[in-house]
């Protein structure tokens, strides 16, 4: 008997089931019961989809039984954000407003995954609206981190990042603004991609920030992460920033070694984090500069010199076009409605009570920043900033051909521990933010562990485009570490839940 | 940089969004702790920069012909209204 089905790659399920050695309805089943031992504890789904993935699975089963050709996710297990819609599936994206909310059409990532004969299992847990970076600001639940139950997972997609991470689901979505992939994903030791901005559609994704947010994969190897992507990437009509460019990714090209690869190292965004930069994380990053030498890339310094600022323009930007989206939710069309006798009083009762603390706050600082006579000192600032943002990326990019960088200053950090204080929370993201401003893929992978057990990710920033190049760089670390083969013990049957 | 609640209230009535005046004080101290931290964006020269409002800038936007195309959800997308009156939203009188 080889690997339990959960601990399989997607790669090989899907092979498993084109070939018929294992059977949808079989794998379906295995990644389900493991949920249902695992999520009450983690609190990784808002909504499970157990009755319509088997349904799903046993449809693809005997499609091909009648000698169908299967896609290339056949059989295999995709959990989703809740922020991402799937027709008739309650969709809340964290928050109250949109309570019993049933989407009338799937997103354009759903109709690639179906159409991949992959299987949605369920719905996962985010902060609300995607705001956050521990999964604490969802209306509903917590959820936790399954390498140690008293962490967060990040966020926002850490419902996403921690079932993939527990063997619950071999692969899932999210979604990413400012690093609502590769934070989750590096504190709960999994791959996260944030693709370029354009590379996958965004119909259907409940909007943010538009000119940031991107759908991204989580995975457990380069592998899968590719596979993922593959199958989501690509021009959709329904998204106009969507491009053709996005091709699907050669697994082959992965596997090439890194002879002539120029890695950019931008050392002095370290600085940024100062003292809040763990020990175990600088450890971590230094220690892959050399293995990526020793592997046959050469290292070039490169430089990111506003990189600095783009917390503050990412903090104008963000919540400015979040304050613009989010004015949808007025209690008319869908969602939670508080009744009172005048339409203003309704819209303004509704969004009271439909919001939670963090989406009010940056909806206020996103309509301060819009506000006459504000909008050039912020908004139209911010955005300037960003022009130089991106082009220290483009410029550092033509000097090599990806970059290495930390993803997070710290490993994960306790439950409630900056849930109260907003700013400090938005300092943590100084290495995600950068790549989401300037529009460029990245990918956060696992690297190593902490003394304490913790997960530590680092991350590679490629060109437009050229997400290949990032995953062969990290695939070829996955080559030489086994960081991301570990498993967190809650997700092995006779661990009991322990911690 | 200080923020006053009657700023809060101004801004939460622009954004139709009803503040207890119990949590008027801390969203203004949250927000002027934001907005003193934003500050820094004002040391940069950015003169002759050109804004960017979206990183797909200098593509050609992908458009799609504007025609009439068959929607099966209508009576989904009603149904999700919080009060309709047959093929109409509800809302309370405006006039």
């Amino acid at each position: 008997m080889s690997a339990p089905v959960i601990q399989e790659s997607a790669e090989a399920l899907a092979r498993a089931v084109a070939t018929g050695d294992r059977s949808a309805t079989e794998v379906t089943g295995a990644f389900l019961a493991q949920a249902d031992r695992t999520a009450p504890q983690l609190g990784t789904y808002l909504h499970r989809m157990a009755e319509s993935a088997l349904r799903d699975a046993e449809a693809i089963d005997r499609r091909r039984a009648k000698g169908e050709r299967l896609g290339p996710l056949a059989g295999v297990p995709v959990a989703l954000k809740d922020n991402i819609c799937v027709r008739g599936v309650p969709t809340t994206c964290g928050s109250k407003i949109l309570e019993g909310y049933r989407p009338p059409y799937d997103a354009h990532v759903v109709e690639r995954l179906r159409a991949a004969d992959a299987v949605i299992v369920g719905k996962t847990n985010c902060d609300e609206f995607a705001m956050g970076s521990s999964t604490e600001n969802s209306a509903y639940q917590v959820t936790r981190n399954p390498w140690n139950l008293d962490c967060v997972p990040g966020g926002s997609s850490g419902g996403s990042a921690a079932t993939v991470a527990a063997l619950e689901a071999p692969l899932s979505l999210g979604s990413d603004t400012g690093g609502s992939v590769r934070q989750p994903a590096a504190f709960c030791g999994v791959y996260g991609l944030k693709p370029t901005y354009g590379a996958v559609s965004r119909y259907g994704l409940v909007a943010f920030a538009s000119s940031l947010d991107q759908i991204g994969p989580f995975a457990r190897s380069a592998r899968d992460t590719a596979l993922l992507q593959s199958a989501i990437c690509g021009r959709d009509s329904r998204d106009t920033t969507s491009r053709a460019d996005a091709r699907p990714i050669s697994l082959d090209t992965l596997e090439r070694d890194l002879t002539g690869l120029r890695l950019g190292v931008p050392r002095a965004i370290l600085d940024e984090a100062g003292e809040g930069l763990a020990p175990s994380i600088r450890a971590t990053f230094e220690s892959a500069i050399s293995a990526y030498e020793r592997a046959g890339a050469s290292i070039v310094d490169v430089s990111l010199p506003h990189a600095r600022y783009a917390i503050a323009t990412y903090y104008l930007i963000a919540p400015a076009e979040a304050s613009s989206n989010l004015a949808r939710y007025d209690g008319v069309r869908y969602g939670v409605r508080r009744s009172e006798s005048d339409l203003r009083g309704m819209y303004e009762a509704t969004r009271g009570a439909g919001f939670g603390r963090e989406v009010k706050r940056r909806i206020l600082l996103g309509t301060y920043a819009l506000s006459a006579g504000y909008y050039d000192a912020y908004y139209l600032r911010a955005q300037k900033v960003r022009t130089l943002i991106r082009k220290d990326f483009l410029d550092a990019l033509a000097l090599s051909d990806a970059l290495l960088l930390p993803i997070t200053p710290t490993p994960a950090f306790k439950i409630a521990e900056k849930s109260d204080d907003p700013l400090a929370m938005y300092l943590s993201d100084i290495f995600s933010i950068p790549a989401s401003l300037a529009g460029v893929p990245a990918l956060s992978f696992p690297a190593s562990f902490d003394a304490a057990g913790l997960p530590i990710g680092l991350q590679l920033v490629g060109r437009p485009f050229e997400e290949e190049t990032m995953l062969r760089v990290a695939r070829a670390y996955e080559n030489e570490h086994d960081a991301a083969s570990r498993v967190p013990a809650i997700a092995l049957a006779d661990a009991g839940g322990a911690r | 940089m200080p923020i006053d609640v009657s700023v809060v209230r101004k801004v939460a009535a622009l954004a139709r969004l009803r503040i207890e005046p119990s949590e008027e004080e801390r969203y203004a101290r949250e927000l002027g702790g934001i907005l003193g931290f934003v500050e820094q964006l004002q040391a940069l020269d950015v003169a002759g920069i050109e804004p960017t409002s979206q990183v797909t800038e200098g593509a050609r936007p992908a458009l799609r012909p504007d025609e009439v195309r068959a929607c099966d959800a209508r009576e989904e997308a009603l149904a999700a209204a919080p009060e309709r009156d047959g093929d109409y939203f509800k809302v309370p009188q405006v006039v």
